[in-house]
């Protein structure tokens, strides 16, 4: 919400454009945010239904596919991020909730889980 | 602005036309089956779960997990929830101010009943769960009614169950009164709908998603689902009914709530209790 | 860049349930792709993936705006609830939204209002579609 407060703050789409660039500028503190939403039970939760090879992540549920390969699978980032934002766009029966469609994460914390899990 | 309100009302029309075109065998009061649905409902679990009898999906995930039925089974030895059953026999005799007790309001002294609950009545025009009887027992008598979820209500529902164990669940839905089947459709309806911010069925956890992991739980088969009702959950660490199963769930999907006793949770209980004809009543149970 | 014309010139062009339909099917898979602020082309105009609420909180951050917005998110989180369909954390967004406006924070109380009659528009679509879907998940 903090984030999403200032892009709503911003007059235009020059201002968003800025915050982009300033965001790609600090892709480390990027890559913690996106580890924090994936483990955190009350943001994302990826870690409840999909197994990741970092060693913080604990007792993973595979309720989905495992994260890797992501580079492989999804050569395009861009669908791999389409995919978080609605899964149930391709399947409408899966268990993944839409977390971007349903505003359960905001956009920039939906950019950081597409980067931290681009790593694996 | 007026534009897109009008826009959004275009969509929920585009939607709503849908549902005629959406109508196919068994999802409308035309067509609804539920012996069709029960039958179809083994099978997928049969093909699911191969190695698994029948009989053995009352006792839930258990009959299905190997390990955690290990556990299980060792917790099983000294009940969780046998101090309950006792506090539950002792409440139900308990006569009130009236004198009149719980044994006046029941068929057979309220013994060995529970399997034929919940029940449609006509009367009333809705579907009827053996804790709503009991509270409406007590009002009739001049006494309050006891709160929903948990506790001399939990209680007293185990002990009844626990003097029901092995009968088989014989839900009827009645021919005579359409009503009935609707209230079945409208159960079965809730089950396999999305709801939530977290976009979330029951089916979604409870049948395509049985034995897999939600980060280290594993949800239970939507067969036998009912059977062991009230229980000991040691997540909750006391007894609860089936309905506070119900409102942590539909909670859990990012719902607003229903409440304890809802109608629509009345009609869910009425379908899912249908599907389990042909188990066996085994509450009070104990699970994770 | 006029986000407001934009919009309205999106909105004005969808004439037929199927070109809505097919505008929304773009308009997701912009905002799925890119996030919030991206033009895209559909049928040759020019739009921006911005959500009808967010450009309702990108208004002035007065007290009457923010009031304003707040209406209409609790009056469409009435239309859900109503179908049986609310969610868990919109009266709370909602409670907050007040919040903000009683100390003052327009624009964090309109940001907030935004949020939750959004939640309000999804529970409702969420219901029209599983009235019209449900049945997709039952084991034949």
């Amino acid at each position: 919400m903090r984030k999403l407060s200032t892009s709503l703050c911003a007059a235009g789409l020059l201002a968003m454009v800025t915050a982009g660039s300033a965001i790609a500028d600090n892709h480390d503190d990027q890559i913690a945010l996106g580890k924090a939403v994936y483990l955190d039970k009350s943001r994302g939760n990826c870690i409840s239904c999909h197994t990741i090879a970092d060693p913080d992540a604990n007792l993973a549920g595979n309720q989905g596919p495992p994260t890797l390969s992501m580079k492989t699978r999804f050569p395009d980032k861009r669908k791999l991020r389409a995919q978080i934002w609605d899964a149930s766009k391709n399947n409408p029966l899966t268990i993944m909730p839409p977390v971007g469609k349903h505003w359960i994460l905001s956009e920039e914390e939906i950019d950081a889980v597409v980067e931290y899990i681009y790593q694996f | 602005m007026k534009i897109i309100r009008k826009l959004a009302l275009g969509f929920a029309v585009a939607a709503a036309t849908h549902i005629t075109y959406a109508a196919d065998t068994g999802f409308d009061m035309q067509t609804v089956d539920p012996e069709a649905d029960r039958i179809a409902l083994q099978n997928y679990y049969k093909s699911r779960f191969p190695d698994t009898e029948l009989a053995d999906y009352v006792n839930g995930i258990y009959s299905v997990d190997a390990d955690s039925r290990e556990q299980w089974v060792e917790l099983e030895e000294f009940p969780p929830y046998e101090f309950d059953v006792e506090k539950g026999e002792e409440l139900f005799n308990i006569a009130f101010a009236n004198g009149k007790g719980y044994a006046d309001c029941f068929e057979n002294g309220g013994i060995g009943i529970r399997h034929k609950y919940p029940y449609w009545n006509k009367e009333e025009g809705t579907v009827k769960t053996l804790e709503q009887e009991i509270n409406e027992c007590r009002v009739k008598n001049g006494e309050e009614a006891l709160k929903w979820s948990k506790g001399p209500i939990a209680q007293i529902s185990a002990y009844m169950a626990w003097t029901s164990r092995d009968k088989v669940f014989d839900i009827q839905i009645p021919e005579d009164d359409p009503r009935a089947k609707a209230a079945y459709l409208e159960g079965k309806k809730f089950f396999y709908s999305k709801r939530g911010q977290l976009n979330l069925s029951c089916a979604n956890c409870h049948l395509q998603g049985s034995n897999i992991r939600i980060r280290a739980d594993l949800p239970g088969p939507q067969l036998g689902h009912v059977t062991h009702f009230p229980v000991f959950r040691s997540k909750w660490g006391e007894l609860g009914t089936l309905h506070r199963r119900y409102s942590g769930c539909h909670r859990d999907s990012r719902s607003d709530p229903l409440k304890p006793q809802a109608e629509e949770f009345r009609n869910l209980e009425y379908f899912q209790s249908y599907m389990s004809n042909g188990l066996v009543a085994n509450g009070p149970g104990a699970r994770k | 860049m006029n986000k407001g014309l934009i919009i309205a010139a999106v909105l004005a062009l969808a004439p037929t349930f199927a070109a809505a339909e097919s505008f929304q099917n773009a308009f997701e898979m912009n905002r799925a792709m890119y996030g919030k602020g991206h033009v895209f082309t559909w049928q040759g105009k020019q739009y921006t993936t911005q959500h009808e609420e967010e450009a309702e909180a990108a208004v002035k951050a007065t007290k009457a705006n923010a009031e304003a917005l707040l209406d209409k998110a609790k009056a469409k989180n009435a239309e859900v609830a109503e179908l049986g369909y609310e969610w868990k954390l919109t009266r709370g967004l909602l409670k907050e939204a007040q919040t903000a406006i009683d100390e003052g924070d327009y624009q964090k109380a309109l940001n907030l209002a935004a949020q939750a009659k959004y939640h309000a528009r999804m529970g409702i679509q969420q219901y029209h579609y599983a009235q019209a879907n449900w049945h997709l998940a039952v084991p034949q």
